[in-house]
């Protein structure tokens, strides 16, 4: 797998890292073994370094401030940019599945049917494990606003899929925060 | 020998031919001179063309996936490029100028799965090891808060500076109705009596 290039490092916004973390529970909504699936990858990918095993790697995905149980420890970039190849990677996995969601070739009420079975999934997990507190989470999980924000996540997914993603998604998350 | 790269998505197929540079000292597997790429996109159109509408394709698709995921869809491609692409009414426009007089430009409405199979199609051409061809694409980097200024409708993005506003003008208005505190009146200081005796 190709490293990271050497760049200016930045560590990502409280915005970045609450994106970065809702699109890796975007998805385990989509595959019910995502969970291990992203621990399998980030061996796969050599990031034992960084997560050497699976508490490691939940604990960096805990700094999210929308988290139930958030930690305060800031991420290092080069653990933040880990993260972003495991989603990628991820999202290259899950590719078909994110195409057919957003394809609007697919007979409509099934892919309604498609979109139902991953938002109830998504709000089981943001239920879970996010502080619903939150304005954020509160909006991800209101009946007006939640499609249209998950709507966004799975887009976001398929424009970042692949190792092409990795450097567009990056620079997306270290967007000025507004 | 002509060599041909194939990059296939679900709805996206792009061919490029070409040759190899041997007078650069590359190897005959990569392709240095690119002859002609065709591309089929949506099932609609079978597109051809030389290397700077490649170019184009990729000037105008790049950054406009880098905007869209931002959540800050824009518009890209001049007037006169071959290639232009814009946000439309739940779809993505993709205008296709041909160099051949009398021809009208094509449009194509791209829908968000489409789009994302162009991206990856184009994501692999730039990123191939094989093409030993210097495509242009626009740096990505994060955008700045200007532009990001309508991610977030205008009340929600004053409501804070608003509420601060607004918290000082009533706190300001309500110390003002305090009576100001008169001045103690003056008194002679008193002094100790002497003391008595001795």
């Amino acid at each position: 797998m190709a490293q990271a290039p050497a760049s200016v490092q930045t560590p990502l916004s409280r915005r970045g890292i609450e994106r970065l973390d809702l699109m890796l529970l975007c998805a385990e909504a989509l595959d019910l073994n995502g969970g291990e699936a992203m621990v399998w990858l980030s061996e796969e990918m050599g990031f034992t370094d960084l997560f050497p095993n699976r508490v490691e790697l939940w604990k960096r995905r805990c700094t999210n401030p929308l988290r139930r149980n958030t930690r305060r420890a800031s991420l290092k970039p080069e653990e933040t940019d880990a993260l972003i190849r495991i989603l990628t990677a991820l999202s290259e996995r899950l590719y078909p599945m994110l195409r057919t969601l957003l394809s609007s070739a697919e007979p409509p009420d099934l892919n309604a049917q498609r979109w139902d079975l991953f938002r109830s999934r998504l709000r089981e997990l943001v239920l879970e494990r996010l502080n619903p507190r939150r304005g954020g989470v509160q909006r991800l999980l209101d009946p007006q606003e939640g499609p249209a924000l998950s709507r966004e996540l799975v887009q976001s997914m398929a424009l970042c899929a692949g190792e092409g993603g990795f450097e567009r998604l990056r620079a997306s998350l270290l967007d000025a925060a507004v | 020998m002509k060599l041909t790269t194939r990059y296939e998505q679900t709805s996206c197929r792009l061919i490029v031919e070409g040759l190899p540079d041997l007078s650069a000292g590359q190897d005959s597997s990569t392709i240095g001179i690119l002859t002609g790429f065709t591309m089929g996109l949506a099932g609609q159109t079978e597109l051809e063309g030389k290397r700077e509408h490649l170019q184009a394709l990729l000037t105008a698709v790049i950054p406009y996936a880098r905007h869209l995921l931002s959540g800050v869809p824009k518009a890209f491609g001049e007037a006169d490029a071959p290639v232009a692409i814009a946000p439309g009414d739940g779809c993505h426009q993709l205008e296709l100028r041909s160099s051949q007089p009398n021809t009208p430009p094509l449009t194509l409405r791209l829908d968000d799965a489409e789009l994302a199979d162009l991206v990856r199609c184009l994501d692999q051409l730039r990123l191939d090891a094989r093409l030993a061809l210097p495509f242009e694409a626009p740096p990505l980097v994060p955008l700045a808060r200007k532009e990001l200024r309508h991610r977030q409708p205008l009340l929600r993005r004053i409501a804070a500076p608003l509420a601060g506003v607004a918290a000082f003008a009533i706190s300001a208005a309500l110390i003002a109705m305090l009576p100001t505190p008169k001045p103690a009146p003056q008194t002679a200081p008193e002094l100790a009596p002497p003391a008595k005796g001795g």
